[in-house]
């Protein structure tokens, strides 16, 4: 909770009251590795807020290849919109690929930070707007980028998770095959080697 | 005289596994043995004696960067092999000792080496990680590969075993390791009843572990598995076996920066981590199918 209270505090100016007085909205959870936090079909009414460890929005094709939309780690929000917000299956899979410890975020709690404190809304609304710029730089790369443009983007947004996740699941973020990944970091090095 | 003990810690109740070829139990850091506390010494893994059956697919870690130290990788039984993206690759057999400068920047992956792997077997490893100070944290990636040969041996009084140097010296005997700050590394053999007596400074930071049987040292008894951290006062250690024992001693001048440590990356500044991380995502350490 601390971790979450930290957040706001740094990026919206909520006070102690405030926050208190929100505090009875929010949950912590933790997702030991490997738990499935969100089926596809689902229902939620809830954002997580990751306070340690990684999670990751997929879906499944017919094929049953893993299509990744999103990781969150530390500092992330995730949460499957089409469900929170109208009420319909979730249309996504979220799971823990580590020990992960979230904060619970419902609707109701950011309505009540909003009205409580004018500059969380300004925060929330510079979020969205956020969400949806990267959003549409995400369409564009999926779209037009070349397989190197395309991870040399995903380590600028998620530079540790090199360490973190397979080469199979950033493959699956990107858009690419595991060996076009592979070829990507392979030329990679041979420009940039010591 | 002797060099007064700290604590000696039990073996850690569980075992993690590093991949799947590595069964280990986590002695530092951990609890009140902190990396400063213990420096230079960063982290020590210890997989006692295991099994893992054999096996076609080769047991092991997958292609992992390294940057800002050394791992240091004792064998006792059983056989590793090693690759890097500096195209070096080897086995360490039983006995032999690999001593890897990570310095700035190396990809590398290691298995059970094929033939064991395919028979199974007694498996024993120590892996040890030492720190660079500042100013050699940019040297070439680069191997140290010793041998049961090279490693300097001491003739213990009354058939009492036998102290294999692989760094520092004891009795006039030095161990072949070139290392950036003084360490002593010592892996002692000894018989029942067999004593050994060095003299290690005092402002070392020293530990030993006892990776079989059991040993009285400075009059304390210290049971297999067990880690005997040692204060920073005295010189004297003086050990006797109960039985059949092999004791791992391990000491060093302590570097006097601040660590920062993220996974395999070890810099002194936050911003230096960054840096490093992202040097590994371009590829600046080279490649490693």
């Amino acid at each position: 909770m601390q971790v979450f209270k930290d957040y706001l505090q740094q990026h919206s100016p909520i006070t102690e009251e405030q926050f208190q007085f929100l505090k009875k909205e929010l949950k912590v959870k933790t997702y030991p590795k490997g738990t499935m936090v969100l089926h596809e079909g689902g229902t939620t009414q809830v954002f997580c807020f990751v306070c340690s460890g990684l999670l990751r929005a997929y879906t499944l094709d017919n094929q049953g290849k893993e299509h990744t939309l999103q990781f969150a780690p530390e500092n992330w929000w995730i949460g499957d919109r089409n469900s929170i917000y109208f009420h319909e299956p979730a249309v996504f899979y979220i799971d823990a690929l580590e020990d992960t410890e979230v904060v619970l975020i419902t609707k109701h709690f950011l309505e009540e930070a909003q009205t409580i404190c004018p500059d969380f809304r300004k925060y929330n609304e510079r979020l969205l707007h956020n969400n949806i710029r990267h959003m549409q730089c995400r369409i564009n790369q999926l779209l037009a980028a070349t397989a190197e443009e395309r991870y040399l983007d995903f380590i600028q947004l998620y530079p540790n998770l090199t360490l973190r996740i397979s080469q199979i699941m950033i493959a699956s973020y990107l858009g690419i095959t595991p060996e076009s990944l592979s070829r990507v970091r392979k030329a990679l090095a041979k420009k940039n080697s010591y | 005289m002797n060099k007064l003990i700290e604590n000696i810690v039990a073996k850690p109740i569980q075992p993690g596994m590093v991949g799947d070829g590595f069964r280990v139990f986590n002695y530092i850091p951990r609890g009140g043995i902190s990396q400063q506390r213990i420096s230079p010494f960063l982290m020590l893994d210890f997989n006692p004696t295991f099994d893992f059956g054999p096996s076609d697919h080769l047991r092991g870690v997958d292609v992992h960067p390294h940057k800002g130290f050394e791992t240091v990788t004792i064998a006792y039984k059983g056989s590793v092999a090693h690759y890097d993206s500096a195209g070096n690759s080897g086995v360490i057999h039983p006995g032999d000792v690999q001593w890897m400068t990570a310095g700035k920047g190396i990809l590398h992956k290691e298995f059970h080496e094929e033939n064991f792997s395919k028979t199974g077997g007694p498996f024993e490893m120590v892996q040890l990680w030492v720190n660079l100070p500042k100013k050699d944290k940019e040297v070439a990636p680069h191997y140290q590969a010793l041998t049961t040969d090279d490693i300097g041996q001491v003739a213990l009084a009354n058939k009492g075993g036998i102290v294999r140097v692989i760094a520092g010296s004891t009795q006039d005997v030095s161990g072949p390791a070139k290392t950036y700050t003084p360490i002593n590394l010592f892996d002692i053999r000894l018989n029942p009843a067999g004593v050994f007596q060095t003299s290690i400074p005092s402002n070392h930071h020293t530990a030993l572990l006892v990776i079989e049987g059991n040993i009285i040292v400075n009059g304390q008894s210290a049971s297999q598995h067990s880690f005997v951290l040692f204060k920073n006062e005295g010189e004297e250690i003086n050990m006797q076996a109960d039985e059949t024992s092999i004791v791992l001693l391990l000491s060093g001048e302590p570097i006097p920066e601040p660590i920062v440590s993220y996974g395999p990356f070890v810099m002194n500044t936050e911003a230096e981590i960054r840096e490093a991380i992202m040097d590994f995502n371009l590829g600046k350490f080279g490649y490693l199918e």
